[in-house]
């Protein structure tokens, strides 16, 4: 009888063990809130703390990418709903380097409220200039033949629909005026200079040992073979010209306003 | 009737010689100490005990490497990329596939012929992935590490598993892994682990290959009462990392075991840890009947930059000043490559061959005069060579006989080391930490943190900052005989044979095969999918077969 029943017991703890997700590893199905627990201010705080422990060794000190993703950009391969990337941080990433972390759901949670802080810059600063004025600059200075905000405008440069939730005032600014000092991977350009003497100036697709691939400013997909190669130059990385000359300062600031107004859908 | 018939098929099956999965077996250990003596076999990870991972193969050469195309690739279907060395015993390819799982495959065909699949738990803690390099082979079993820190030894004609024992519980810490191939000596299985950024405390195992008993245990860190404990400031010893991940090699003249270390951790912060870290960032030179330490030889002192010494040890007699040395070769993480007595561990040489900023040079006992200022600061340090993944990784290089050439195919990498604050472990790692702590609490007591180092090393600038190049360096002098360079820093390793050629493959998949006497590239095939791993040739049907992982195919080659 003794043995019966300490069978019984250990056979219900196999299957609790089973069902408890602590022991499988496996996240609960519907235990966890759709909506962050721990996003204070002095929970994105520690959150940051925790990303400087946990994942600046990929995802860079101020979460600017390097081995992992750029995680300043807003933009989430896996997801970017908070219980998309509490899963991300809790399970990995597979197929790639991003383990799965044993630390506590709690401090999973920050670390959400971190990285969406990280990517949600322009929420929470006030633009100072005037958006309609920059908007007419947008146009002006033909912005659009090089960037898209909805269905307007071309694929040349990075997309802008809501840019003004993922990126700052600061970087706002710096693109405009050093669009060199920080380049999207995906927006590197560079200028290939033919033996024929022919300079092919576009952005930089893929590479290898014998070949570069590129988009060039017209749009033209080219492959070309390095075997006909002068001479790749990478010293220009963006596409985009300086706007520090072609600006005055409020004309900077209201341009600035305008992209900041741009959270893209609801 | 049915019987008859059954065994007139068998007959037939046999006279045609098509008995595929039991040819060349069973593959006793006076084989692997003759594994140079099968050239179209490939028996081991590096595929002789001295770890050249030389092919005395000589049908593909210089002069018709060019006709080299395709015979066929093996589909792996996973996310996960192959970093796995395969095994071929006469005909037969025995490979593993992320994450752990065994397939046996015709070699002549890539034709699947049984599979093994090894259940890990949902969360397992590589830090790197969800790989594995390869397996070991003893009679007529195969052996492999898993993820959740097990062995696993399966029937080589069958894909049945024999047994399977626990090296450690994968939750302890930051969490354990086993993603290396284990090696065969004698009787004995001798398995390594990872763990070297999740506070581990790290150790070397040989288990009894026909019962899976663990037979003895290495700590890399000296336990309390044991030489060199006091190279670990207070208690840092406990979770200081020191993990074994790759493969090592033997030398059966002297019977010596080496096998190299990881980093101490955490990794770039070194508040908590003052001392030499003993035996981090270190080969081991073993005693493989009873896992006793003859000596060892520390490559970087207290490191602070990942430079993981987990290189394969390459075992090779050279001149050195006029004499004949008995010696090991390292070509390591560091930036340096070394050249040591393996019989004593004395300290021959060393000579840079990447760019490195840290070290001025070495005493007479090998201790490096390290350079101040390269230390992970707070804002982060971009004034350091070479960068966190280093010169040389895991990857394996090749020693060719014939050029008298250590081939490398090495990194120059620029990056930037910062240091973070880690929260020191005030307490003993508890022994049950399967469940998920809920607190912060929890997590930062017991089993603690399993915080990834606590640093930040980042690539700076474009991308094309950094590149790869395939060296031969002369193993007694250091000195770089020739370079061929390529696009990026490499994750793949390569193989020299006796077609005097070199293969190996880029990170943007291109496989190529050089000139080893000049380094020309004389052949080249794009695979597009990226290598992480070294290339094996054998023969199938008698002809030289090449074959590399890329991505998650394996792509094999040979001539008409």
């Amino acid at each position: 009888m003794r043995a019966r029943f300490s069978l019984l017991i250990l056979l219900l703890g196999v299957a609790q063990a089973q069902r408890n997700p602590a022991l499988t590893g496996e996240p609960a199905p519907g235990a966890r809130p759709e909506v962050n627990p721990f996003s204070t201010e002095a929970d994105i705080l520690q959150g940051g703390a925790l990303f400087q422990t946990h994942c600046s060794y990929c995802h860079g000190v101020r979460g600017e990418g390097g081995r992992g993703a750029d995680l300043t950009a807003g933009e989430y391969r896996m997801g970017g709903s908070e219980p998309d990337l509490f899963k991300t941080i809790r399970m990995g990433v597979p197929g790639s380097e991003m383990p799965s972390f044993r630390i506590s759901d709690e401090e999973v949670w920050k670390l959400v409220a971190y990285v969406k802080r990280l990517g949600s810059q322009g929420l929470f600063e006030k633009a100072p200039g005037d958006a309609s004025v920059g908007k007419a600059l947008y146009g002006k200075n033909g912005c659009a033949a090089c960037h898209r905000i909805g269905d307007q405008g071309t694929d040349l440069g990075p997309a802008l629909t809501d840019v003004g939730r993922r990126r700052g005032l600061v970087f706002l600014e710096e693109s405009l005026v050093k669009p060199d000092a920080v380049v999207a991977n995906a927006f590197r350009a560079v200028q290939v200079v033919l033996k024929s003497g022919q300079t092919i100036t576009g952005l930089r697709l893929n590479e290898d040992d014998l070949s570069v691939q590129l988009r060039d400013v017209g749009g033209n997909l080219r492959s070309i073979l390095k075997e006909n190669v002068r001479e790749i130059r990478r010293d220009k990385p963006s596409l985009m010209p300086s706007y520090e000359a072609r600006l005055n300062k409020t004309e900077l600031v209201d341009l600035v306003a305008y992209l900041n107004s741009l959270k893209g859908e609801p | 009737m049915r019987i008859r018939c059954v065994l007139a098929s068998a007959a037939v099956l046999a006279a045609l010689g098509w008995n595929l999965s039991g040819q060349g077996l069973p593959v006793s250990y006076e084989r692997l100490l003759k594994a140079a003596d099968e050239p179209g076999n490939w028996l081991m990870h590096s595929h002789t005990y001295n770890s050249w991972r030389f092919s005395s193969l000589n049908q593909i050469t210089t002069a018709n490497v060019k006709n080299l195309h395709m015979k066929w690739l093996f589909q792996g279907r996973h996310i996960e990329k192959f970093e796995t060395t395969p095994l071929v015993v006469n005909g037969v390819m025995y490979l593993t596939r992320p994450e752990n799982a065994i397939y046996a495959l015709d070699a002549a065909t890539g034709r699947q012929m049984w599979m093994y699949e090894y259940r890990n738990p949902p969360r397992t803690f590589n830090c790197c992935g969800k790989v594995n390099r390869g397996l070991a082979i003893l009679g007529n079993t195969l052996f492999m590490n898993t993820l959740d820190m097990h062995v696993v030894a399966v029937d080589a004609r069958s894909g049945h598993e024999i047994w399977k024992t626990q090296i450690y519980d994968y939750n302890e810490a930051g969490g354990y892994a086993a993603p290396g191939a284990p090696l065969v000596v004698k009787d004995k299985l001798i398995v390594g682990m990872a763990g070297g950024e999740r506070g581990v405390s790290g150790f070397l195992d040989a288990y009894d290959t026909k019962t899976g008993q663990r037979l003895w245990r290495f700590h890399t860190i000296p336990q309390p009462g044991e030489p060199n404990v006091g190279t670990w400031a207070g208690d840092s010893w406990k979770t200081g990392g020191v993990t074994t991940w790759n493969n090592g090699s033997y030398d059966p003249e002297t019977n010596t075991l080496f096998w190299g270390t990881s980093n101490p951790w955490p990794d770039y912060n070194d508040d908590f840890r003052a001392g030499d870290n003993l035996y981090s960032c270190s080969v081991l030179a073993l005693d493989p009947d009873t896992g006793k330490l003859k000596w060892f030889y520390q490559f970087t002192p207290h490191d602070l930059h990942d430079w993981d010494s987990t290189q394969i040890p390459i075992l090779l007699d050279t001149q050195f000043r006029g004499e004949n040395r008995k010696a090991l070769a390292w070509a390591n993480r560091n930036g340096f490559y070394y050249l040591l007595d393996r019989t004593t561990g004395k300290f021959l040489t060393a000579k840079a061959f990447v760019k490195q900023t840290w070290a001025k040079g070495f005493d007479d006992n090998g201790r490096p005069e390290v350079i101040p200022g390269n230390e992970p600061t707070p804002e982060g340090n971009d004034r350091v060579w070479p960068g966190v993944d280093g010169g040389a990784n895991w990857m394996s290089h090749s020693y060719s006989p014939l050029t008298r050439l250590l081939y490398v195919f090495a990194r120059e990498e620029h990056r930037t080391f910062s240091k973070n604050a880690v929260p020191h472990p005030t307490t003993e790692v508890t022994a049950n930490s399967a469940a998920e702590p809920t607190t912060v609490a929890q997590a930062n007591a017991g089993a603690y943190d399993p915080a990834i180092g606590g640093a930040i090393t980042r690539a700076v600038g474009a991308p094309e900052e950094s590149w790869g190049k395939v060296i031969a360096i002369d193993p007694g002098t250091g000195d770089i005989k020739w370079e061929h360079r390529v696009l990026t820093p490499p994750w793949g390793g390569v193989m020299a044979t006796a077609g005097n050629l070199v293969f190996g493959g880029t990170l943007e998949g291109m496989i190529f095969a050089l000139n080893a006497t000049t380094g020309e590239r004389l052949w080249t095939f794009s695979s597009n999918g990226p290598v992480f791993a070294s290339p094996i040739s054998y023969t199938a049907n008698g002809k030289q077969l090449v074959s590399i992982p890329a991505g998650d195919l394996i792509v094999t080659f040979g001539l008409d």
